[in-house]
């Protein structure tokens, strides 16, 4: 009697998981990263406007914070639990295609899907002659300034070049009133990419010709020396290792800072939270040869080889890359345009920030697609604030130098 | 004979609880270790212990090894110290005591994050509460940088660790004070003792089991502790303020070495796992004799 019971129980049970595996076979799970407070609501639409467009494929969504993204993609990778679809780091892309864990789009890309995209974008994300990813969010740097901050000290134009920017800063510390003439980031993601951007004006690249790490040339040690002056002359901010690029742009916001390198999201921020600051964009300070670079920044949606539903999978991306949907999440998140009917719209054509952005393009380096990329970045955040803590810079590179070699080596 | 197997066969469950909860993580832990590993966790071939001999070979893990020493043994020095007398205060009885006792277990029940999070903010060099409360009282002329280098960032690190570990070290020692019949006080005042001999002859000894799990569970609790370091400076700058817990999270999920941090996690494992026996084994000791 007890055991037809249970008997009946666990096949009661066992159909309702049978139930539930069926129930999965139209769900497309997608971990996407919380790029600000708009990308939940952003994606909660997509799901109702999807699913009333397409009956039987149900979407989920899994809004993850960016700084644990790949945390979270490395535990469920390992656990066989990973999603459909994923927003990745377009950077961390040649090791999710060197494990066999990135499916190949190229069997759903046609032509006209293709021809959506602006090359600059798409490139990052091809590998070995296969497009692995398509780019959901695109970004470049450029350089802020104040514009009531430098009418006070009488400066006419932002900076073309490195020696203009730190005269420029110099007038502005004169201000007093805890003003600070540029402001440099030195503490947590991107610290190095600050370094970069007067390392490219030196004509240096983050890796040589041969594959070695640019770190021990004499370009980077120039840009090093450049950072560190200004700091010794209390041109930028106090504190500089204390600082990670939210709170130099809060400093920004406040208009205690004259100058700073950053995306285009700052002027959605402004906009919300300053909207009084008076403000330009400019391109990033050239070097004594002309030379200037700006950072490049893709993120690419990915799907994975384990997934079980590519086709509705692929069906959800055909729709992210329509013209309606790019512009909508593009627009409220602060980003640059991905698709080349987007990038007419009057939105873009007619703003004068983005332009700026989109004027340095020419100039943009994405971060190179090599295995241990990560490790080199660490290696070079950590030498930077070791140089703008005091240290020197001859050795520190030289130091840096070496270990990214050694890691670039494997 | 039934009798003699019945305590084994009534504690295997919980032996089977244990070992899926504790040592099925322990041994992935061994197999990724030993292994040559992707940064997605899976294996390929055995390595011949390349991942530990890495971990001996880099400064960053020694020096963080060191801080770890010192993070701890400053941490759980620090709030006993100060959860004695606190405890000694909360225990008599006086008006507000209520109100007092809240007050000191309130940091218990903010999470950790959140505290950590609360203090970054105040430590910020340009619009923190810290700065700005100092000037106002003249003690400073001009802004403290706390968080922009390890001489400043990591002994208020140190100073936060200790501020939220008073509240349950606190906690044990007001149960151990409970404990203590106030006929012994009664008698020793009788006989003439000052409160500083009551302390050192009735007080301490009779506290003593109570700091002993005191120091085991806080010294276990502070050297895994990730969120006061992480939040405030990311074990940085330049390394400066890892302890062993951030410097394996970088390894891990930064730079996607899953072998090493594997390694360290071993490390810290054993270097625990050695400490609670010792420390177990002397105090249990002290208390036989």
């Amino acid at each position: 009697m007890s055991l037809a019971k249970w008997t009946v129980g666990l096949m009661a049970g066992m159909s309702m998981l049978a139930f539930a595996a069926q129930a999965n076979a139209g769900e497309v799970r997608v971990t996407v990263a919380e790029y600000s407070a708009k990308t939940g609501p952003y994606f909660d639409s997509v799901k109702k406007e999807f699913e009333a467009a397409n009956p039987g494929i149900t979407v989920k969504f899994e809004v993850v914070p960016w700084d644990v993204l790949l945390q979270k993609l490395t535990t469920d990778i390992t656990a066989g639990t990973n999603a459909d679809l994923s927003i990745i780091g377009t950077r961390w892309l040649i090791d999710f295609v060197q494990q066999g864990v990135a499916e190949p789009l190229d069997s759903y890309i046609t032509p006209d899907f293709k021809g959506r995209f602006i090359d600059t974008f798409l490139s990052p994300s091809i590998m070995e002659g296969k497009t692995y990813g398509l780019p959901i969010a695109a970004s470049a740097r450029a350089m802020y300034y104040n514009k009531e901050l430098f009418e006070k000290a009488g400066i006419a134009n932002p900076p073309a070049n490195w020696t203009e920017l730190q005269e420029d800063a110099r007038k502005i510390k004169a201000l007093g009133s805890g003003t600070f003439g540029f402001g440099l980031q030195g503490k947590e993601i991107e610290t190095d990419v600050y370094y970069y951007y007067a390392m490219w004006s030196y004509g240096t690249e983050i890796l040589n010709k041969d594959g070695t790490s640019g770190l021990g040339t004499p370009g980077a040690l120039e840009a090093a020396k450049l950072y560190k002056s200004m700091i010794d002359e209390g041109l930028t901010e106090p504190g500089v290792t204390s600082n990670n690029r939210e709170d130099v742009q809060n400093l920004f916001k406040q208009g205690k800072v004259g100058m700073m390198i950053t995306a285009p999201f700052l002027s959605n921020q402004i906009k919300d939270e300053a909207p009084n600051l008076k403000y330009g964009v400019a391109a990033i300070p050239a070097g004594p040869t002309g030379a200037r670079g700006t950072y490049g920044v893709t993120d690419s949606i990915i799907m994975f080889k384990n997934s079980k539903n590519k086709d509705e999978a692929w069906k959800l991306l055909d729709f992210l890359f329509t013209k309606e949907q790019r512009a909508k999440f593009t627009q409220g998140e602060g980003f640059l345009p991905v698709n080349k009917e987007e990038a007419k719209m009057d939105y873009y054509v007619n703003n004068a920030d983005l332009a700026a952005f989109t004027a340095l393009l020419p100039d943009a380096r994405f971060a190179p697609i090599i295995p241990g990329w990560e490790e080199v970045a660490q290696i070079t955040s950590d030498a930077m604030q070791k140089i703008y803590l005091g240290g020197d810079p001859e050795a520190g590179l030289k130091d840096a130098a070496a270990k990214a070699n050694a890691v670039l080596k494997k | 004979m039934q009798n003699r197997f019945l305590p084994y066969l009534l504690t295997l469950p919980s032996l089977f609880l244990a070992a899926v909860v504790i040592f099925w993580p322990v041994w992935d832990l061994i197999q990724i270790s030993t292994h040559d590993v992707n940064r997605f966790g899976q294996l390929r071939e055995l390595n011949d212990f390349a991942n530990f001999s890495a971990l001996a070979a880099d400064p960053d893990f020694i020096a963080a090894l060191w801080r770890t020493g010192q993070w701890t043994v400053l941490v759980v020095g620090g709030a006993l110290l100060l959860s004695i007398p606190v405890a000694m205060i909360l225990n008599t009885d006086f008006y507000g005591r209520g109100i007092a006792r809240v007050i000191i277990m309130l940091p218990w029940a903010v999470s950790l994050t959140m505290t950590a999070v609360v203090w970054r903010w105040a430590l910020s060099g340009e619009s923190g509460m810290l700065n700005s409360a100092l000037i106002g009282l003249g003690l400073i002329d001009h802004n403290i940088q706390w968080l922009a280098s390890a001489e400043t960032a990591f002994p208020m690190q140190v100073l936060i660790g200790i501020l939220v570990t008073v509240p349950f070290t606190t906690t044990i020692f007001l149960g151990g004070l409970s404990s203590i019949p106030d006929d012994l006080y009664e008698a020793a005042a009788l006989e003439g003792a000052t409160p500083l001999q009551q302390f050192r002859e009735i007080t301490f000894p009779l506290l003593k089991p109570f700091i002993n799990i005191a120091i085991v569970l806080n010294t276990i609790y502070v050297f895994n502790s990730f969120p006061i370091i992480w939040v405030m400076t990311q074990g940085g700058p330049a390394n400066s303020t890892d302890i062993l817990v951030t410097h394996l999270y970088k390894l891990a999920f930064r730079i996607g070495k899953l072998g090493e941090a594997s390694a360290v996690s071993l490390v810290m494992f054993a270097i625990l796992l050695v400490f609670t026996m010792i420390y177990v084994r002397l105090a249990m000791r002290e208390q036989r004799a």
